[in-house]
Parts: structure tokens; C-alpha cells; sequence
């Protein structure tokens, strides 16, 4: 620690820490217009100068660092001044004219400016007007009132240049580069952040300007929409899209992205009830101040017109309409034909699916109700099969399902072990972390080593190799053959290592010896595929048997499996789940399971279906049968806040809010739990799952009534009874840093079973999985922009078998297999493998489900190509 | 992961002694364009490709060059001096014309390829400034007015 002296007050700082951030840390406003914290200062805006005794002349904040002695002023009037100059200099090329205007309080859009005829040109018609990091600095250095103007004798830079146009060819990004100061931190962010490397300082001088890829518009590039240049850019440049013009924020609330189970959490600004932006919020250590483009633009996925503001009952025959109904009416409906149901058959004649969308409040409530209330032991989710057998091997090797291993130090692992398809998609910050680990930045190098087992290319794949890693590609399916037969090795055995189209597996076996080292931090990531329960259970299997196999005793510490859905894990511990309570405590006599119920429902045993959040026709394979049973039940009551393909054939929907609107918490895929809080208003009459649940368990009527005044109440009660959540009732305080306690008891090697046929001759073996872009909400209304850059509404094929079968580039091919057809247009790929086609899994609302068997095994398909209507 | 065609593949086939190196970034840039006589755009992720750059970073230092193109050379090749004697002298001026009469900016070319404009560096000779070269060849010292019969030849030749 070193003692220094910042503007006449004695401070306690970082011996060699960057000046500017201690400045800023002792809540000392300073200018800093091309500095990022945390990166190498760039040192190119010369904003930040200050005074240090001792020292020639001003020095720039960014690049001194602390020593101990040291007497910083900030605010001497020299400093002042030459802060102004240099700002001067920065305005002088910026388009704006009433960034030093006294008037600038007084003057509304429209006004006629008494000093300027160039109206536009200009804060008050700017988008970043009043949020605007150069707008704040003109105001703080008092540029206006010190009437600081440099073109008064000059002429300015800024209207004698041809600016380029802006580019708003993309769904999410403006950019616009009149706006442009070049301080470069767009540029360093997306490359020392996000490691993605889309942004250039391109030509020189006179000239530069910012470019993306190879200069053509950033849909073209490699940018993945992160938004992380957005979030640094000091002016109105890199703006947001939606929302662009009225995002001035009247209230901030940190909640959390429901599109994956990292859990980032994120803040959305709302104005009028409504959200109008999202930026990272840094309650989750894990993401901090990233997120990925589902959670920063998801959020306005679905427009408001297409939410259910009604709730609708259909009493005519199937087909007939859905018409709007009361709450009360519908509540007392729903109950009494569950009563009628339980009267005539029994209690076990109904089923209640949570889902994994769902808060913990909500899947903990339809558990309650299910066995409490309706006295049903039939509980469960669409999605559940794979991730039960997932939990079930990690359970049997390690005693328990919920491991310590912790993501926050993925980013500074020696050695990340990846075993996914498509990580970067599925889970986009645990990849950027990973990413973290392998390269780090210029500030904080790291040399970290990538063993990547996947069938698919993602851009995980380029950080393999040429980082001393490599990226084994095994056939989808035999991915845990191939990890069980590494771990073997790893363990000292002899097993044959299977074949794989790419990678080095020699430099595979040398990383996974230096894993075994205790000296070295180890990952191991597995993130099971979402539909495939076969393949999931035996990956987690292998997963873990590598993972004990290289770190022993604390093979917990290394292994985070990854659900695709966020709150897989707080449905479990909730127990939404045919066999486990709340706590995952075993239950005497387990319920049905999902693919049980339906079996049921289409024999008749089961005659009712409470769904809560899930949409069992977008997520469960094999859909034509699941789509049968269902129209077999007396009663399908939907609460959900879309008219989902389910919603709409049920005979009751009551209108939820979207998890925007919720408040409440998820257990995340490392069982850390994040906090919702309801950000935005409920439309029309929707109202949260919540009340719902509540209502109709009164209307039932259990033993007791429940009296939940607000969702806190609801945590709180998890929080009392529920194993493993007793720190987290509704007032704990570090939301994002408590996780479920847990010691591993147990390290078992398990068998791995081997990997399912090849598909026949003739066939492709398709293949499902997560991709970036598609929103879950636009999905499950089969929006057509559901993919707003349109980029997964394709069939991947491998360029031999599209040349094989004459199919080119966005033909229109019909994908036949044993339980299904579906047409669609195809994309020839680099990313598949000879002899494999791949339909990301929500496409049009996870059609690709149609094809697939219910244990959502890869399938072999047939390609006819579509006949030109 | 974009599929090679066959335009990538004879860059690609071009770039194959080329390894990750750092130097190795404008060698590869000139062999492209010692080829193609400028960069076309698709090489950029074939370079990019080859030594594991982002496409940006290949993108950047090519246009950081001057002697890197990303059009085909033109007929006739109009290179404006950015140099300070001549923005003293109203080079600016001459900018302006050149860009309004051609309707194109730097590093581009008229749709026909006949003419072509340039961002250049001093040369030295800067006793003729406001200067343009014209196909490496001096003309200078330059108006608006003047410049805007220049361009009014140089289309007639074209
Ligand atoms: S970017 Fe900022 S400073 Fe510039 S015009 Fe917009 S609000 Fe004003
Ligand atoms: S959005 Fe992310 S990936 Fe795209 S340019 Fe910005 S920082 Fe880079
Ligand atoms: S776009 Fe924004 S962040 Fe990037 S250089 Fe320009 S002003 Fe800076
Ligand atoms: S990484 Fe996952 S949790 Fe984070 S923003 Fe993206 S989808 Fe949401
Ligand atoms: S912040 Fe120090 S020079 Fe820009
Ligand atoms: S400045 Fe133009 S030739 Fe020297």
C-alpha cells in the first residue's frame, strides 16, 4: 500500500495501480476518454492529464502509476485549463455545436439556436443526449460557462471531412461514425475483452477511421453483437438499436438473462413500465460487465402486441376458439374441473410441469401444488430427461449432484477441458471466460491451454490450436467414448483412443497429463446437448470419470456441468422432478415423468396437465406424439406469457408476465443464485405464474391457505425449507456470490456405454443444438424473427454431401426421418462433419423436434430436395 | 465457418508458405496483391485465416499502408498529397473538387476503373504545392479551379 495525496487529501492506494482508476475509485471526477479500466492505457486522448509533484509538466493519469509520496492534483487551475485545451481539440472534430452552449439548458428540439444555424448538429437532437460520456465531460470541465471554443478563430476539422455513413443494416447496432472520437476503446474492447477482434482503427492520420472485418457493414464482420464496444464508447457512435431514441432511462433494475444457465446478471433501464435498454450488471462476478447479445437484446424479442394480455378459455370442441376470460372466473373453472378430474379418476390423474424458464418461486409453488394441494405425485419438465440423466451420473460419481466447482475460476485456469458442441452459442460468457484463461489481455496476459472436445466448429475452436491447445472432433455421439477413453489414459490405462475427423490427439494426451499436476488450475466444462438424455448421461459420465481421473479428490473443485436452460438446476432442487422433493430429497413413491405422463395422457390414465412456463411442443422430442397426447386431455391449463404452440392447445391460458417482469431467483449451472427483480409492468391482465399458483391452490383448496403477499415470501419459505437455500432467503445481500454448500463424498469411475448407430446408407445423422441468436421467446411463437439476423433458419450440411446430392447453397431440401419431414432452406457449412446435418434446435419453434425419436438421439434423415413450386 | 470457393482457394493456395508469424502479415498482403495488382475484399479473411489474425487486424494494417489497394488499379491513378505544404497551400480546396467531380473518395475507383483516387504522403516536392500525381507524375500548384479542368481532361482521356 502506498500513501498518497490527491488534491490535498491523504488516500490509501495500490502501490503501481493506474492513477486514473485510483482517482476515480476515491470518487474524483476526471476526464478519461480512452481508458478502459483494467486494460493497457492507450493514452491517445490526452484527457486525463494531472499535476504530480515532482514531475515535468502535466502528466496523463492513465499511464502514471502510484508510488508512494506521491501529490496528484486534479483541479489546479493549470490542470483545469489544459484539460479544457485539450477537449477543445476533441470537440473541434465531433459533430455536436451545444456541447459548450450556455444556452443548452433553455433549448428544446425545434428551438431556432440563436447562435447557430446548423440546428442538427448537435446534443439536444443527438440519441446519446443526457448519457453521454463526452456530453458529461464538456459539462464537468465547465467547457460551456468557460466558453471553450476552439473554432471560434479555427476553422473546425469536423466540417471540413466527408463523413462516412453510418451503418444500421443490422437488428441491434447502430454505428454511426460522424460521431466518432477515435479514442479506440471500442476497439480494444472487443479485442482484449471479448477476444473477438471485429474492430480495426483502419488507414491513418488525416483519415483513420474505425472499420469492422474487412471494412463492409458489421453484419459482414465477425462480431457477435456482445455490445461490449457499446458499453465503453464515450459518445453517440456505438449505439443500441432498439430503442436508440428513447432509451433515457427513468429507473434501473438488476435482474438476470434467462437464455442460458451462466446466469449473467443484467440491468434494464425501463422508461413507462417498458424496457428500453440492458446493460451488465456486476452482481455476478462470473459475467461482471459482460453479456452476450441474448441477454443484452433479448429483452425486446417478442413486441408487446404479441404477449398474452388476456387470458383465454376455450369451452367449445378442439379447434374451436380461445375467448378472453376473467381471472376469477378462470381460476374457479380450473378448479373445479381438477377437482371434478380428481373425483372421478384420483389425484394421480393429473400432472403439473414446471419448467427451467421458471423462477425457483415458481417451480417451488407447482411442486407445492402438485403434491400438497392436488395430492398428484406426477411432477416434472419437458426438457428434464437429459439433464436428469446428467445429474443422476455426476450424482453417482461424486455422491452428489450439486459439485463446489466454481466459474469464477474458469478465466484464470491453466488448462480448460471443453467437451460441447458449440459452447460460444450454447453458453457464450463461460466461453469468453474460457477465452480469458487462454489468452487473458495485454494488461494481465495468460497462456492458459484449451482441450476442446466437440463435433461441432465453434469459435471455441480457433482457440485451441494455435494456443498450444487442440480441438478434437469426434463423430456427435461419440464424444463421451472419446472422453472416457482420455480419462482411461489419463488414469495410466491403455484404452484405444476412438478416430476424429480433426485433432491432434498425442497433444491431447500431453495436456491431460499436465492436468494431473495439482500445481495447475483445471476446468473441465461439459455442457450436455439439450434434447439427446442417452448422450447427456453418458457424457456427464465420462466427463466426470476424466475429471477424477486428472484431479482426484478434488475433482469437484474442476467439474461444471452446463445445462442449456438457466434454471435447470433451481428445478431440481425445487423438486420439479418425479422422483426428488424440494432439496432433491428421494421421494418414497416418484411421480410419472415427463415422457411417462405422456404415454399416459395418450392412453387415457392421465386426464389433466398443469403447465407452468413449459412448452412441451417446442422442447420434447418427438412432437407429433407429444401433440396427440395432449389433445387426449380433458384439461390443458397453460400459464405462460406467449401463446405458445402448447398455449394454444390448451383449454385454459392465464397470461404471465416475461421473466423481465419477474421477481425471484435461479440456481445457475455452477449453483450460485442469482436474484430477478420484475422490471417491467404487467400488460393488460397479466399477472405473474405466481399469483396464479397461489390462486389456484386456494381455489382447490389444500389444507391450508396460502397467503403469499409477494414473491420475497415465496423465498423465504424456500429458504426455511428447502435443503441446501437456507442463506438465501429474499434478504440476503450478496445475491450473486452465495452458493449452495456442497462436499463432493465420493470419486467413482462409472462405464460409459458406446456411442448410438450410424445412420443407414443413403442417410445423414441430424443433429441438434443451441445456437446464439435465436430467441427463446421469439421461438415459441414461431415469430419470423425469431433469428433477427436470419442466420439460423437453415439445415447445416457438410460442402461434400451437399456436392454429392447436387444441393446448393440455400436450396430448399425436404429432411425426412422415421418420425417426421421437415423443409427448410440449407446452408453448405464448415461447421458439421461429412455425413452430418444440423437444424439448430429452436428453429421455428424446435421443428427439428418433429424429426427426432423421444429420447431426441441423433436421427438418420433422408434430403429430398423440395421440387420448385 | 464460411466454405472455401474458388476465388479463397487460389488465395489460400498463394498463402501457403505463409505461417503465424507477425512479419509474415504485409508479406502476405503483398503477395496478394503482387497477384491480383490490389487486395480483393474477400482475401482479407483468407489472410486472416492463414495466420490466425482477426479479419479487422488484416483490414487495419492494410489500410494503415498506403501502397496496399483495395481496388483494382485504375487507368489512371490520381494520388492527392496529404503533406503539410500543401494542405498550407489549400490542398483541401483540391480534395473537395477531386472528390465531387469524380464522385468517388480515397482508395476508390470510377465505376469504368478508369480513374482512381489516392491518399498520399509527401514526396518531397513540395516547391510545386497544392500538388496532385497524376499516374506518379507531378501536376502543380493546383486551384480549385484548376483542378476541376485537370479531372475534366483526365475524363476526356479516359
Ligand atoms: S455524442 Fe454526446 S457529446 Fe456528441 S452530440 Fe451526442 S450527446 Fe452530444
Ligand atoms: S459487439 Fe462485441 S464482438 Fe461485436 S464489435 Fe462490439 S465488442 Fe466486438
Ligand atoms: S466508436 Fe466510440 S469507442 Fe470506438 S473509437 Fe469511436 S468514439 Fe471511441
Ligand atoms: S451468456 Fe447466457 S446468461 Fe449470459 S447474457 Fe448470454 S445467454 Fe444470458
Ligand atoms: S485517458 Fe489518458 S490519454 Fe486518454
Ligand atoms: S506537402 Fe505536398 S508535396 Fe510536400
Amino acid at each position: 500500500m502506498a500513501r498518497i495525496t490527491l488534491n490535498g487529501v491523504g488516500i490509501e492506494a495500490q502501490e503501481g495501480a493506474p492513477l486514473v482508476e485510483v482517482i476515480k475509485k476515491n470518487g474524483v471526477w476526471i476526464s478519461n476518454l480512452c481508458y478502459i479500466d483494467g486494460l493497457v492505457p492507450y493514452a491517445g486522448c490526452r484527457s486525463c492529464l494531472v499535476s504530480i509533484e515532482g514531475a515535468r509538466g502535466l502528466q496523463l493519469s492513465c499511464t502514471a502509476r502510484v508510488s508512494d509520496g506521491m501529490v496528484v492534483d486534479t483541479e489546479a487551475p493549470e490542470v483545469k485549463s489544459a484539460r479544457q485545451q485539450v477537449l477543445a481539440i476533441i470537440n473541434a472534430n465531433h459533430s455536436d455545436r451545444c456541447l459548450t452552449c450556455h444556452r443548452r439548458v433553455k433549448c428544446m428540439p425545434g428551438d431556432i439556436c440563436l447562435r447557430d444555424d446548423v440546428v442538427t448538429h448537435r446534443c439536444l437532437t443527438c440519441s446519446k443526449n443526457y448519457r453521454c460520456e463526452l456530453q458529461t465531460t464538456n459539462d464537468l470541465l465547465d467547457m460551456g460557462f468557460e466558453n471553450v471554443e476552439p473554432w471560434a478563430l479555427e476553422p473546425r476539422t469536423y466540417y471540413q471531412t466527408e463523413q462516412p455513413d453510418p451503418d444500421r443494416a443490422n437488428p441491434w447496432f447502430e454505428f454511426d461514425p460522424q460521431m466518432c472520437i477515435l479514442c479506440t476503446r471500442c476497439v480494444r474492447a472487443c479485442d482484449e475483452i471479448r477476444h473477438t477482434t471485429a474492430i480495426t482503427l483502419a488507414n491513418k492520420g488525416y483519415t483513420s477511421r474505425i472499420a469492422f472485418g474487412a471494412g463492409g457493414p458489421i453484419h459482414e464482420s465477425n462480431c457477435d453483437f456482445c455490445g461490449a464496444c457499446i458499453d465503453v464508447c464515450p459518445t453517440a457512435t456505438l449505439m443500441e438499436k432498439p430503442n436508440k431514441w428513447i432509451a433515457r432511462t427513468e429507473d434501473w433494475t438488476s435482474t438476470t438473462c434467462n437464455s442460458c444457465s451462466v446466469g449473467c446478471t443484467i440491468s434494464i433501464g425501463t422508461r413507462a413500465g417498458r424496457g428500453v435498454i440492458v446493460k451488465p450488471d456486476l452482481v455476478n462476478p462470473v459475467s461482471a460487465d459482460q453479456i452476450c447479445v441474448r441477454g443484452r437484446f433479448h429483452y425486446e424479442a417478442v413486441p408487446d402486441k404479441k404477449r398474452l394480455q388476456r387470458h383465454l378459455v376455450r369451452r367449445g370442441p378442439p379447434g374451436s376458439a380461445q375467448l378472453p376470460a376473467h381471472w376469477g372466473e378462470l381460476v374457479e373453472y380450473v378448479a373445479g374441473r381438477i377437482k371434478d378430474v380428481v373425483a372421478a379418476h384420483a389425484a394421480g390423474a393429473v400432472g403439473v410441469l414446471g419448467s427451467p424458464f421458471n423462477t425457483n418461486e415458481e417451480n417451488y409453488l407447482a411442486q407445492k401444488l402438485a403434491r400438497d394441494v392436488i395430492g398428484t405425485p406426477h411432477v416434472d419438465f419437458s426438457q428434464a430427461a437429459p439433464n436428469r440423466a446428467a445429474m443422476k451420473a455426476v450424482e453417482a460419481a461424486f455422491g452428489t449432484e450439486a459439485l463446489p466447482a466454481d466459474m469464477l475460476r474458469l478465466g484464470t485456469s491453466d488448462i480448460v477441458i471443453v467437451i460441447a458442441d458449440d459452447l460460444e452459442s450454447s453458453h457464450n460468457v463461460a466461453a469468453l471466460r474460457a477465452k480469458d484463461a487462454i489468452v487473458g489481455n495485454p494488461a494481465a496476459p495468460r497462456h492458459g491451454t484449451l482441450l476442446l472436445v466437440s463435433p461441432l466448429w465453434g469459435e471455441m475452436a480457433d482457440f485451441a490450436e494455435p494456443y498450444g491447445g487442440t480441438w478434437l472432433q469426434p463423430r456427435p455421439g461419440a464424444e463421451a467414448a472419446l472422453v472416457d477413453a482420455l480419462a482411461q489414459r489419463a488414469a495410466g490405462g491403455q484404452a484405444a483412443l476412438p478416430p476424429v475427423a480433426e485433432g491432434d490427439l498425442p497433444r491431447a494426451l500431453e495436456i491431460l497429463g499436465e492436468a494431473k499436476d495439482p500445481g495447475r488450475r483445471v476446468s473441465i466444462i461439459y455442457a450436455p446437448n439439450p434434447g439427446d438424455a442417452q448422450a447427456a448421461g453418458n457424457g456427464a459420465r465420462a466427463a466426470a470419470n476424466l475429471s477424477i481421473a486428472l484431479r482426484g479428490d478434488s475433482a469437484g473443485e474442476s467439474l461444471i456441468v452446463l445445462p442449456t436452460e438457466a434454471n435447470v438446476y433451481g428445478a431440481r432442487d425445487m423438486g420439479v422432478d418425479p422422483e426428488l422433493g424440494p432439496g432433491r430429497t428421494p421421494l418414497a413413491e416418484p411421480g410419472m415423468s415427463f415422457d411417462q405422463m405422456i404415454d399416459a395422457a395418450a392412453s387415457g390414465a392421465l386426464k389433466a396437465l398443469i403447465v407452468v412456463g413449459d412448452n412441451p411442443l417446442m422442447f420434447a422430442p418427438g412432437s407429433a406424439r407429444v401433440r396427440d397426447a395432449l389433445a387426449s386431455l380433458d384439461l390443458l391449463v397453460v400459464i405462460d406469457s406467449l401463446l405458445s404452440a402448447t398455449a394454444q392447445a390448451a383449454h385454459v391460458v392465464l397470461a404471465d408476465v416475461p421473466s423481465y417482469g419477474k421477481t425471484g431467483t435461479y440456481t445457475n449451472g455452477e449453483r450460485r443464485i442469482d436474484r430477478l427483480h420484475a422490471a417491467v409492468a404487467a400488460l393488460g391482465d397479466a399477472r405473474p405464474a405466481l399469483l396464479a399458483l397461489t390462486d389456484l391452490a386456494n381455489a382447490i383448496g389444500g389444507a391450508d391457505t396460502w397467503s403469499y403477499a409477494h414473491p420475497d415470501a415465496v423465498t423465504d419459505e424456500i429458504a426455511a425449507s428447502v435443503p441446501g437455500y437456507e442463506r438465501f432467503g429474499a434478504g440476503f445481500g450478496a445475491w450473486g456470490k452465495a452458493r449452495a454448500a456442497v462436499t463432493p463424498s465420493r470419486f467413482e469411475r462409472q462405464p460409459v456405454s458406446a456411442a448410438s448407430a450410424a445412420p443407414a446408407a443413403g442417410e445423414l445423422l441430424l443433429t441438434t443444438g443451441r445456437t446464439l441468436y435465436t430467441s427463446l421467446e421469439g421461438a415459441a411463437i414461431h415469430a419470423p424473427d425469431a433469428d433477427k439476423l436470419h442466420r439460423e433458419e437453415f439445415v447445416e450440411l457438410h460442402p461434400a454431401d451437399a456436392a454429392a446430392m447436387r444441393i446448393a447453397d440455400e436450396d430448399e431440401v425436404m429432411l425426412v426421418s422415421a418420425h417426421g419431414e421437415l423443409t427448410l432452406r440449407c446452408k453448405i457449412s464448415g461447421r458439421v462433419q461429412e455425413g452430418v446435418a444440423f437444424v439448430p434446435v429452436y428453429y421455428d419453434g424446435g421443428a427439428v423436434n418433429r424429426l427426432l425419436a423421444a429420447d431426441g438421439a441423433p436421427a438418420g434423415v433422408r434430403l429430398n430436395v423440395a421440387e420448385p413450386a | 465457418m464460411t466454405v472455401d470457393n474458388e476465388a479463397t482457394l487460389e488465395i489460400q493456395h498463394l498463402l501457403r508458405d505463409f505461417r503465424p508469424q507477425d512479419g509474415d502479415l504485409l508479406g502476405a498482403l503483398h503477395a496478394v496483391q503482387h497477384r491480383y495488382g490490389y487486395i480483393p475484399r474477400i482475401a482479407f479473411r483468407v489472410v486472416a485465416r492463414q495466420l490466425r489474425l482477426s479479419e479487422a487486424k488484416v483490414y487495419g494494417a492494410a489500410t494503415f499502408y498506403s501502397e496496399f489497394r483495395l481496388t483494382p488499379s485504375p487507368a489512371t491513378l490520381v494520388g492527392w498529397c496529404s503533406g503539410p505544404a500543401c494542405r498550407l497551400k489549400g490542398s483541401e480546396g483540391v480534395r473537395r473538387m477531386l472528390e465531387s467531380r469524380l464522385g468517388i473518395t480515397f482508395g476508390e475507383n470510377t465505376g469504368d476503373n478508369k480513374l482512381g483516387l489516392h491518399f498520399a504522403q509527401c514526396n518531397g516536392t513540395c516547391e510545386y504545392a497544392p500538388q496532385v500525381w497524376v499516374n506518379g507524375e507531378v501536376v502543380g500548384p493546383l486551384t480549385a479551379a484548376s483542378t476541376s479542368d485537370l479531372v475534366q481532361k483526365l475524363k476526356d482521356e479516359a
